[in-house]
Order: structure tokens, then C-alpha cells, then sequence
């Protein structure tokens, strides 16, 4: 056998066992996931034991409620190629005006609370669609307005709030005391699921984050698809507001401002591409826990909190650079 | 012959031995070898898929082989890149070109070569032009070296790019060799027989590789011709031993079945109109335009760039504002967004297929649903189990090449995916009407026939057909009359039954 003929053979063997780019990436968003939030588990029971006592878990699954219902209707805005920056300002705003409202409409506060930062992502995706203006402005000028609106509805000030209108939102139940948010964010996600997998939704999203011409040419509802999907945003932010609400009794203008960048890292550390066109609510959940666990582990491991944003921008920065489909790139802006 | 000249003849200027290069599963290349000699008009068919553009790409560096090895003037090279294949005198003229809008044409032409043209950082814009006119001369084009590249021609882009890979000779001290990627792909005939006269002059101070799928014109500007199938060179033949129709053959490696526009297929138009279209305008590209297509005819639209006639498609698809009047089977329809169109069973296969056309990432299945997604649902609620047996039928149907209906679609060849995105439109029984924006562009011989024949088929069952096409010979040969459109207005229609086409000549004559 001749050199080039080994030559030959080794590349051809390389070759086969190799797989196709978008097969490794796929697995690489799947797998990848899964894996990190093992180890990150398996290294704080090591380091602490107790941490998988239920007792702790409970404790940690309901402090993650908040990020996992505004990460759910954010990643709906992502995974049709657009992204949401209003959701932590939204939810805010949402809880200033729960806490002022409660007073006077008690319960109906938080049904109104959650319609009208409905309609503030509806009148976001509204200006996206019919001005053309990139979803990222469009949000990043919404945070700024959602802001401004908590800033004055509260007097800059935090709004107490009195009695137990919102006590259902922060209750243990039953023997084995599982947090009531637990529940209802548990339940929010299976909604979620259920509307994705079962109807033609997910493909409509799906494919306008994909290709939008190529939806649109398709006869997919593209307009109202992403504007349905950015008021399901808004709509999620409110309501994170009002958990929120109920397990701080009281509603301020800077309540969640914090919680958009854990947003952003959990959806993408998840595995949902931030180009869009990949993605759901399973990867989300996943991402969601990652990000929480890891903020038990910086404390167990007795980092300042402090330090907290520092990880999740790096962790955000890491995720996309580590996942996305740069073949989809003509240029990086 | 004396000794010097033969002695050119044996060492080739460029020569290749056995490349082969394997993408995941796919085999791109599996033993191509071929070699240029100097002064030599070297050309390149293959079908879609056989390795032609994989060959390219290795030539200048923007992929590696697996194995075998590049020979340039009797010395083994490697390409690390384009820069690097430009300075060893081997240059590409991009099918899609790789100009540069907004800077000058001399800029252009030097680009990345400004060698004593930059003092400092800064150019010397007299050397600049000069040295950029002295590679113009040499193709004697006419070109303004300080004309903006944006406000060319795409027939002149080309030369500026001939041009552009000439200004190596002065660096390497030797004649370069000059790939030229289906150069005429969209050419008009007369921008097609300057580059001819181009390529000719050409030969006088390099080598050049001319690949195209237009049998006719390789056969026409070569020397040598060779087949690349599957990846590999299966023949090597001189222009006056062979025909078109040997090429073909063995481009595809067999005979083709039965005629290749299925011509005897076409059937006599039927009296029922399907679409009428009244004083129709789309603002700024076409204006009141008026035409009937009768049902399961298909009505060609012929007509040069900005004639308007895609614009024209598009309005009737709802993808753009129109004014005038539609009516489709006697009820008016005022599509406002393809949806609606789709909801009025018109359907549209884009000329872009990857970017308009299909979802790549979705899989088969999937996109063939997407517009009539409402078929496999029950309420709200997708039947999965449902889709799954409606894409398997038409994949059986339309012989779709597919690992299963679940894979991506944009994992198949570009002929298995256009048939899938037939398939999407297909699926509705109710379907009236399909506009075809260059239904068969990018797609090799065999695939073309296959999307004919389906053509064919829609129209026997009563679909009517708008077509645009690649080519004046096929748009004739398949349509049954032939709508002429100028400057956003229509000039002629042309009949077109079955065995009595007119001439492309004809059509021509009232396009321009």
C-alpha cells in the first residue's frame, strides 16, 4: 500500500466518525444542558449535604418562580428571532401598580396588572411589526418607558402593601410543604408545553425565527404571531411582578430590574439560540435551574452576591459563543 | 512543434491528482484529477452535487483536501486561503461576484494587491489608477477606473473582476490561471458573446477553467472538456468529438426519459378562465396590466430584469400592494398578505429556495404542512400522527430522496427539496392556481425533467400555472402562452401550443 493510499484511509476513518456540524450542535444544545446542571448539583451536595434535603429544594425551586415565568414568555419572543429586554422593567412596573391597586380592587389588581403589561407588550410588538424597528429598540426603549411609568406611579418610592390579597402566591401546602408558587409556576409551564406541543404554534415560531420571508411566503401569520408572542411576554412579566409582590409585601420601581440578565442567561444557557428558530419551554426550564442553582452554589460557596451579575454576563457572553450557528451569520453586528 | 513548445504542453500550469474530500456523510469528492495546460480554455460540467464547487473552492484555498494534491507549474502548493491562491497566480471570478459596491473600480481591481500603490498606509491614487488601467487595457475594456463598482453593469463587474485577477501576473511573474463559475449565468445573449471574445483574448496570457451547465457554450469556448460525476472526473473529451447530447449523458450517466419539457404532455387550453386580472399595478414596477389564465393552462411570463413581471407575482400573492382587480373562478379576490392568498388556493414557489422558499432547519414533514396546516389539525390541536401519513404519501408520490419525513429539509439536494416544496402545495385538493418563480433554478438536469413532469401532472388535473423561468427555451417549451412584459407593462401575448412553439426570437423581440 502506497503513502497516499494510508493517506486516504485515515481521512476517510476521520471523516465517518465525525458528525455532520448541526447533528454535534443539536446534541451539543441538548446534552450540554443537562450535563452542566448535574455537576453544578452534584458539586454543591459535596460541598453541602444538605442541599438535597427537600426542605432546601423547596426552598430553591420556589425562589427560582419569579425568573422561570419571566424567562417563559421572553423565550417566546427569542425563539421567533426577536428579543424582549422590557420584562425585568415590566415586571417592575407591574409590581408598583399591583401594590397601589390592591387597596382598592383587591384580587381584580392582579388581573388588571397582568392585562395591562399584557397590552404593553402588545403596543411593543405592535411598534416592532408596523414601524419595522428592531425588537431589541423597541424593548430597550419599553424598559426605559416601563421605568419611568413605575418611577412616578410610585413616587420613586417602594409601595407597601397591607393584608393577604396576594397570600396565595407565597403559602406552603399540604405534609410535605411545597410552596404554592411552586405549584403555579409548574403550572404555567405545563400550559406552555401543552400549547406548543399540540398545536401548530411552535411551528409558526419555529419557522420565523428560522427563515421570516420563508414564513411569510409559507402563509404563516407572521405579524400576529410575533405580536401575540410578545404580549404572552408581557403578559408573563406581570405576573412575575405580582409573585413578587406577595413575598416581598411591597411593589418599587426597581423590584426585578436585576432579574433581566438571569432572564436572558437562563433561556440561552438552556439551549434555546438566541438567533432563534431553536428552542422551547423544556430547554427553558432547564436553563432556569441552572441559573438558580448556581446562585445557591456562589453562596454556599460564600461568594458575595454581589458578584452575582458578573457570573451571569459571563455565563451569557459563554453560552451564545459556545452555541450559536455562526453558518446562520453573514456578518456579526 | 519545436522543443520548447512541447515541453509547455507536457508541464501544465495547473494539475490536479486525485482530490478527495468527504463532508460528514457526504462524499464531495472521490478522486477528481484534471490538469490545465498553458494558453488552454479548460471546460468543467458536472450536475448539481458532482464536486464542481468543491473543486473550485480548493483551488483557491477555501477548503482542504482529504487527500491527493494541487500541482501549480510543476511544484506542489497548498492554499491556505484566497489571498494566498491570488499571490501563486490562480484567481476566481465569483458567480456571485465578490466586488466591493461603494469603492472604485480601481480600487477594486487592486485590491488587497496595492503593493506601491499604498505609501504609509495611504493611497497613491495616480499609481492606483494607472496600474488599474493597465489591467483594463489588457482586456481592452473601456471601463472608468474611477467609476463607482456600484454603478456597473453586471456584465462590466465582470471584467473589472477578470481584470482584478489579471493584476497578479505582475506579482508572480507568470500568466495566471483564471477560474471563471458559471460566467454567464445571467447574461443577456450579447453580454454572453463579449465574454466569449473576452475569453478568447484572454487566452493569450493565461489559462483559463470555464465551468458552466449550459452544455452549448462549453462546448463553444473549450479545449478540453471534462465530466465530473459524483465526485469524480469520468471523462475527458475534445469539443469536436462529442455533442450535447453525449455530454449530457454522461453527465448524468444515463439516457434521459422520454422528452425533456414533456411537450406531448401538454394539453389544449380549456375555455373556463380560472384568473382574470384587471388594470392590476404595483406601485413604481408595473402598471395596469391585464391578462386571463384559463384552467390547467400555463401561462409563461417572459421578460428582462425590472419588465416587472416578479413584481407582478408577487402582488397577485398578497407579498406586495396592489391596485386593480383579480377575479378568481367569477368572485373577486383582494389578497392582502400571501395568508390570504393560500386561503384563495393560490399557491407561490420563490426563486430563492433557501431563503424564501422552505425552512431548512424544519424537517420535511413540517414544511410541506406549513401552509395548510389547518388540514392536519382538529381544532387547535396538530394530529401528528396524520402529518406524518400525508408527507410519507407525497414523499412516495413526488420520489422525494429522504432519509424519513422527520429530517431536515435543508439536509436534501436542492432537486429533492424544490420537490418538497412542490409537495407543500400540492397537498390541497382545492389548489387553483400556482405561481412558479424559476421553479427549476440551481437544479441539475435530472431534477429539471422531474419538476417538468410534476408541472405537467398539476396542470392535467386543473391546476393553472404562472410561470417564470430560467431560460426563453424552457419557458416557451412549457407554457401555452406566452405573456410578454416591458417596463411593467404587457407588449404581446405569444401562443405556444404543442408542436408549433414559437422562436425564442420571437419573445425576445418584444421584451427589449
Amino acid at each position: 500500500m502506497s503513502i497516499s493510499d494510508k493517506t486516504g484511509t485515515f481521512a476517510q476513518l476521520r471523516a465517518t466518525s465525525r458528525l455532520s456540524q448541526s447533528a454535534r450542535r443539536q446534541l451539543l444544545l441538548t446534552v450540554m444542558p443537562i450535563v452542566v446542571l448535574a455537576g453544578l448539583v452534584a458539586a454543591i451536595a459535596v460541598a453541602n449535604p444538605n442541599f438535597l434535603r427537600p426542605a432546601s429544594i423547596w426552598t430553591a425551586l420556589d425562589s427560582a418562580v419569579p425568573l422561570m415565568i419571566l424567562a417563559s414568555g421572553a423565550m417566546l419572543v427569542i425563539l421567533c428571532g426577536g428579543i424582549d429586554l422590557s420584562v425585568a422593567a415590566l415586571a417592575s412596573m407591574a409590581s408598583v401598580l399591583v401594590a397601589l391597586w390592591i387597596p382598592a380592587m383587591d384580587g381584580w389588581a392582579v388581573v388588571l396588572v397582568v392585562l395591562v403589561c399584557a397590552l404593553a407588550g402588545l403596543l411593543q410588538g405592535v411598534i416592532h411589526i408596523v414601524a419595522q424597528i428592531p425588537s431589541f429598540l423597541v424593548t430597550l426603549g419599553g424598559l426605559a418607558v416601563w421605568s419611568g411609568v413605575a418611577l412616578v406611579a410610585s413616587g420613586a418610592a417602594t409601595v407597601g402593601v397591607s393584608g393577604d390579597t396576594l397570600a396565595w402566591t407565597f403559602t406552603r401546602l399540604t405534609d410535605w410543604r411545597i410552596p404554592s408558587a411552586v405549584l403555579i409556576a409548574a403550572g404555567l409551564v405545563a400550559v406552555f408545553a401543552l400549547v406548543l406541543q399540540l398545536t401548530p404554534v411552535r411551528r409558526w415560531l419555529i419557522s420565523i425565527g428560522s427563515s421570516e420571508s420563508a414564513a411569510l411566503m409559507a402563509g404563516v401569520p407572521v405579524a400576529s404571531t410575533k405580536i401575540a408572542a410578545f404580549a404572552v411576554s408581557g403578559a408573563c412579566a406581570g405576573f412575575a411582578g405580582v409573585m413578587l409582590v406577595g413575598r416581598t409585601f411591597s411593589g418599587a420601581p426597581t423590584l426585578a430590574d436585576s432579574l433581566l440578565l438571569p432572564v436572558v442567561a437562563a433561556i440561552v444557557v438552556g439551549g434555546t439560540a438566541i438567533t432563534g428558530g431553536f428552542g422551547g419551554i423544556g430547554r427553558t426550564v432547564i436553563g432556569v435551574l441552572i441559573i438558580t442553582v448556581l446562585r445557591v452554589g456562589l453562596s454556599v460557596a460564600g461568594v458575595d452576591s454581589s458578584y452575582e451579575q458578573i457570573f451571569y454576563g459571563v455565563l451569557v457572553i459563554a453560552a451564545v459563543a459556545l452555541t450559536i450557528d455562526r453558518s446562520k451569520l453573514l456578518f456579526v453586528k | 512543434m519545436s522543443a520548447e513548445t512541447t515541453a509547455e504542453v507536457q508541464t501544465p500550469v495547473l494539475a490536479v491528482h486525485d482530490l478527495r474530500k468527504k463532508f460528514a456523510e457526504t462524499t464531495a469528492l472521490d478522486g477528481v484529477s484534471f490538469e490545465v495546460r498553458p494558453h488552454e480554455v479548460v471546460g468543467l460540467i458536472g450536475e448539481n452535487g458532482a464536486g464542481k464547487s468543491t473543486l473550485l473552492k480548493m483551488l483557491i484555498g477555501l477548503a482542504q483536501p482529504d487527500s491527493g494534491h494541487i500541482e501549480l507549474r510543476g511544484t506542489r502548493v497548498k492554499m491556505r486561503g484566497i489571498s494566498q491562491a491570488g499571490a501563486a497566480g490562480i484567481g476566481m471570478v465569483f458567480q456571485e461576484q465578490s466586488l466591493i459596491p461603494n469603492l472604485t473600480v480601481a480600487e477594486n481591481i487592486l485590491f488587497g494587491a496595492e503593493g506601491g500603490a499604498v505609501v504609509g498606509g495611504l493611497y497613491r491614487w495616480k499609481e492606483l489608477r494607472r496600474r488599474a488601467q493597465v489591467q483594463l487595457d489588457k482586456i481592452g475594456s473601456k471601463i472608468d477606473v474611477d467609476g463607482l463598482t456600484e454603478e456597473l453593469s453586471f456584465a462590466d463587474r465582470q471584467l473589472v473582476e477578470i481584470a482584478k485577477v489579471l493584476a497578479t501576473e505582475e506579482r508572480t511573474n507568470a500568466e495566471p490561471v483564471v477560474l471563471l463559475d458559471e460566467p454567464t449565468s445571467v447574461l443577456d445573449r450579447d453580454e454572453t458573446e463579449l465574454l466569449f471574445t473576452q475569453i478568447e483574448r484572454l487566452r493569450t496570457r493565461a489559462s483559463v477553467v470555464f465551468v458552466s451547465h449550459r452544455l452549448d457554450e462549453v462546448l463553444r469556448v473549450s479545449d478540453r472538456v471534462y465530466v465530473l460525476r459524483n465526485g469524480q472526473t469520468v471523462a475527458e473529451c475534445v469539443p469536436g468529438d462529442v455533442d450535447e447530447a453525449s455530454l449530457r449523458r454522461m453527465m448524468i450517466g444515463r439516457d434521459m426519459e422520454g422528452s425533456h419539457y414533456g411537450e406531448e404532455d401538454q394539453l389544449p387550453i380549456r375555455e373556463e378562465v380560472r384568473l382574470s386580472v384587471r388594470g392590476l399595478s404595483v406601485k413604481g414596477v408595473c402598471d395596469d396590466v391585464d391578462f386571463d389564465v384559463h384552467v390547467g393552462e400555463i401561462l409563461g411570463i417572459a421578460g428582462v430584469q425590472g419588465s416587472g413581471r416578479e413584481e407582478l407575482c408577487r402582488g397577485i400573492f398578497g407579498a406586495l400592494a396592489t391596485r386593480g382587480t383579480m377575479t378568481l373562478d367569477g368572485e373577486q379576490i383582494t389578497p392582502r398578505s400571501p395568508r390570504d392568498a393560500i386561503g384563495s388556493d393560490i399557491g407561490f414557489v420563490p426563486a430563492e429556495r433557501r431563503r424564501e422558499g422552505m425552512v431548512g432547519t424544519m424537517s420535511v414533514a413540517e414544511n410541506i404542512t406549513l401552509p395548510h396546516i389547518g388540514d392536519v389539525c382538529a381544532g387547535p390541536v396538530l394530529l401528528k400522527g396524520k402529518e406524518r401519513q400525508l408527507a410519507d404519501e407525497w414523499i412516495e408520490r413526488l420520489r422525494i430522496r429522504t432519509p424519513s419525513g422527520s429530517a431536515p429539509l435543508g439536509s436534501l439536494s436542492g432537486g429533492n427539496q424544490q420537490k418538497a416544496v412542490l409537495a407543500r402545495w400540492m397537498v390541497s385538493d382545492s389548489l387553483k392556481l400556482l405561481i412558479l418563480d424559476h421553479p427549476t433554478r440551481g437544479l441539475d438536469v435530472g431534477a429539471k425533467s422531474e419538476v417538468y413532469r410534476l408541472i405537467r401532472e398539476l396542470t392535467a388535473s386543473g391546476v393553472s400555472i404562472l410561470l417564470m423561468a430560467d431560460s426563453l427555451e424552457e419557458l416557451i417549451a412549457m407554457s401555452h402562452r406566452v405573456l410578454v412584459m416591458k417596463d411593467g407593462r404587457v407588449t404581446d401575448v405569444i401562443d405556444a401550443p404543442a408542436g408549433a412553439k414559437p422562436a425564442p426570437v420571437t419573445v425576445l423581440e418584444r421584451m427589449i
